[in-house]
């Protein structure tokens, strides 16, 4: 019996297939959005106009924009490395938290009358990214040993490794990096520590300079890179990976610290790029909202960049919303998680093609018939 | 009395009393998620469907004022969440660990929006009708461990009978088996004649239905209002009590006494002026967990086999 609907063996993964699906599932979640427009009595238009005119049209809203979207941008990029390696790492949170805390005590150690002293820019980057890399990358690397060395499982190990470092961030700021003062933060870094702003009359940093070097950087691991594509290859399939002798355990603890320190750094964009001080709380979420964006990426480098700006904009974009048209801002948390769990639902779709001479009773040609 | 013996005594009950009250919620979400895990699903969205059964306990409680219909409406609330996660897990055969983190988004969004729409927007939290302590007459007078073990509300001796009903159905029954196979071995329980989709997605629908009643306990027996930070992580605090009691009901609820003697602990040597820092102490049931599926100890947990795997029939 044909059917109008028929089963693939396969999955359909043309581009074209894989951006109509995508598109898809986008535009469904902002129908069913727009229904909770219309229910706060605002036009769908109007309210979708005010989620996307300020963080894009803007320029100050812009600057907002590519501040929220670096340190999304960078765990997007250790998502990728871990992910496409098969190490299903969820420890970012984790990654962020303890990269800010290394970049944050680095600023500080440069302070006047510090134990390092004032020092040039041109110096203490490099210093602190260097710190907030190994920072993030041990502590995923922890986990990543833990796995290749032990096999307990790094999902749920990372999970709760994300709370010991939230943790550790909480007893420094409340503890031996406490400034003097109500709250449990740190002392203001020296402002010789501040990531440059890069756009006049915006909050915009250089995180993203860091972010877009970063998105290049993992293109030409994965792609350019034999130690990418053995990556790529423990990720696909552990077995023929050292069938072909790789060294799958060293491959998956290199892949961990690789993806980890990105997820240290996007703490350092954070700390000294926009809080300029440790404080309980920095991370917020991001490390999830982060994977979110790698998955909305499709594992693509290339496409993190504008992916996480697309995300970091909509959430600028939901504040203003919020105050102008007194749409409460948790929709947009609605609309953007609805799109991803619809992409990821969609994806079902391309399991199967239309076949257009089902009333004819013939099953197409190219697609085997699935037995009843 | 005389002090130091008071205080102490004053400590030592404060401290278990408030162990067992912080338990109770994360153990009912965690025995729903053993039925989760042993079918082969591990269901992360249960942070967010403790959160949407705290909101449905709360507005129905509040409009409603019958405190055990707001329960039941926890359990309904979370049951119908969970249906899509099923859905998601086990027709999609989607990633179950981003379905479920991206759920829990969505159901921030969700319950923020459906408070603000039905309690308006300046709205100060308005407290509810709560379960309160039963104090058993005579029992509660045994020193120390009579206002420990006897002082709680009956949410707490219901979740501990529940959990020696999840022994039962779990280890006990063909049911159980079934669900476990399903979890361990798919191809063949499937096999076997097991349906490995419908365990699965009654997997799923119980452990929704303990994280949404662990909601509405959170509501209706500890804080009596409804914030979006009710929940915060108690749903991840599950996933580890689940793991750290090796997939057994019964080890589960011991589990979920060590996590709450650590966070109460935390709570009382504030309460008494202690200078420990209290983030080693709220950090320690993490670090034990991490340690114990290590695999450190005692070779690799024991967790199904199939966890996190999707099966395909074809």
């Amino acid at each position: 019996m044909a059917r109008l609907f028929e089963r693939r063996l396969v999955p359909a993964d043309s581009p074209a297939a894989i951006m109509a699906t995508t598109s898809a599932a986008f535009l469904a979640a902002m129908l069913a959005a727009a229904f909770l427009f219309v229910s706060y009595d605002a036009s769908p238009f109007q309210a979708y106009y005010a989620l996307f005119h300020e963080p894009f049209a803007t320029l100050r809203g812009f600057g907002y924009s590519l501040v929220r979207a670096s340190p999304l941008a960078l765990i997007a990029l250790g998502t990728i490395v871990s992910w496409r390696s098969g190490f299903s790492y969820l420890g970012f949170e984790g990654c962020f938290v303890v990269g800010a805390a290394a970049a944050g005590w680095v600023a500080l150690l440069t302070a006047q009358g510090a134990a390092i002293g004032p020092i040039p820019f041109i110096l203490f980057l490099p210093l602190a990214i260097l710190a907030a890399y190994l920072a993030g990358g041990a502590w995923a690397g922890i986990v990543g040993l833990v796995r290749a060395r032990l096999g307990g499982n790094e999902v749920l190990i990372s999970l709760m490794s994300n709370y010991v470092a939230i943790f550790i961030l909480q007893y420094l700021v409340s503890g031996p990096l406490r400034a003097p003062g109500s709250l449990p933060e740190s002392r203001l870094f020296p402002k010789g520590s501040w990531l440059p702003f890069i756009l006049p009359g915006t909050r915009a940093h250089a995180g993203i300079l860091i972010a877009i070097a970063a998105a290049g950087i993992v293109w030409v691991l994965l792609k350019k890179m034999p130690l990418g594509y053995e990556f790529i290859v423990t990720g696909f399939s552990p077995s023929a990976a050292r069938y072909a002798g790789i060294d799958v355990g060293r491959r998956l603890l290199l892949a961990s610290f690789f993806a980890g320190g990105l997820g240290g750094v996007a703490g350092l964009t954070e700390a000294l790029g926009s809080q300029h001080r440790l404080m309980d709380g920095i991370s917020g979420g991001v490390g999830f909202v982060g994977i979110v964006v790698a998955l909305l990426a499709r594992l693509n480098p290339l496409a993190v960049i504008p992916t996480a700006l697309l995300y970091g904009g909509m959430s600028v974009g939901a504040d203003a919303m919020q105050r102008r048209a007194s749409i409460p801002s948790s929709i947009t948390f609605i609309l953007q998680s609805l799109a991803v769990l619809l992409v990821l639902a969609f994806d079902v779709l391309r399991y199967y093609k239309i076949n257009f001479d089902f009333r004819r009773g013939t099953p197409s040609s190219t697609a085997p018939q699935v037995s009843e | 009395m005389n002090g130091p013996s008071f205080v102490l005594s004053a400590f030592v009950v404060t401290w278990l009393t408030a162990s067992l009250r912080l338990a109770g919620p994360v153990l009912l979400a965690a025995l729903g998620e053993t039925f989760a895990e042993q079918s082969g699903v591990l269901n992360v969205g249960i942070e967010g469907t403790m959160l949407l059964g705290a909101l449905a306990s709360f507005l129905v409680s509040f409009y409603s004022g019958m405190i055990w219909a707001s329960l039941i409406a926890a359990v309904l609330a979370g049951i119908a969440a969970n249906l899509f996660l099923a859905w998601m897990y086990v027709t999609i055969r989607a990633n179950q660990v981003v379905s479920g983190l991206v759920f829990n988004v969505f159901a921030v969004g969700v319950a923020s929006t459906v408070y603000r729409k039905a309690m308006g927007d300046s709205a100060l939290p308005e407290s509810i009708a709560m379960f309160q302590p039963l104090h058993i007459p005579g029992l509660t007078r045994i020193p120390i461990l009579g206002p420990v073990l006897f002082g709680q509300t009956i949410l707490f001796y219901a979740t501990l009978l529940l959990a020696c009903i999840a022994y039962f159905i779990l280890f006990k029954t063909n049911l159980g088996l079934a669900l476990r196979a399903s979890g361990e071995n798919p191809a063949a329980a499937a096999s076997a004649g097991i349906s490995v989709a419908r365990m699965r997605y009654l997997g799923t629908l119980i452990s929704g239905a303990g994280a949404g009643m662990a909601g509405g306990y959170l509501v209706l027996a500890q804080v009596g209002l409804f914030r979006e930070s009710i929940v915060s992580g108690q749903g991840f605090i599950a996933l580890g009590i689940v793991i750290f009691g090796r997939w057994n009901p019964l080890k589960a609820a011991v589990a979920a006494m060590v996590f709450g003697a650590c966070d109460a602990l935390q709570l009382s040597l504030q309460i008494f002026g202690s200078h420990v820092p209290s983030q080693l102490l709220l950090a320690l049931p993490y670090i034990v967990t991490i340690l114990a599926i290590s695999g450190l100890f005692g070779g690799k947990a024991v967790q199904p086999a199939a966890l996190m795997v999707p099966y395909d029939r074809e």
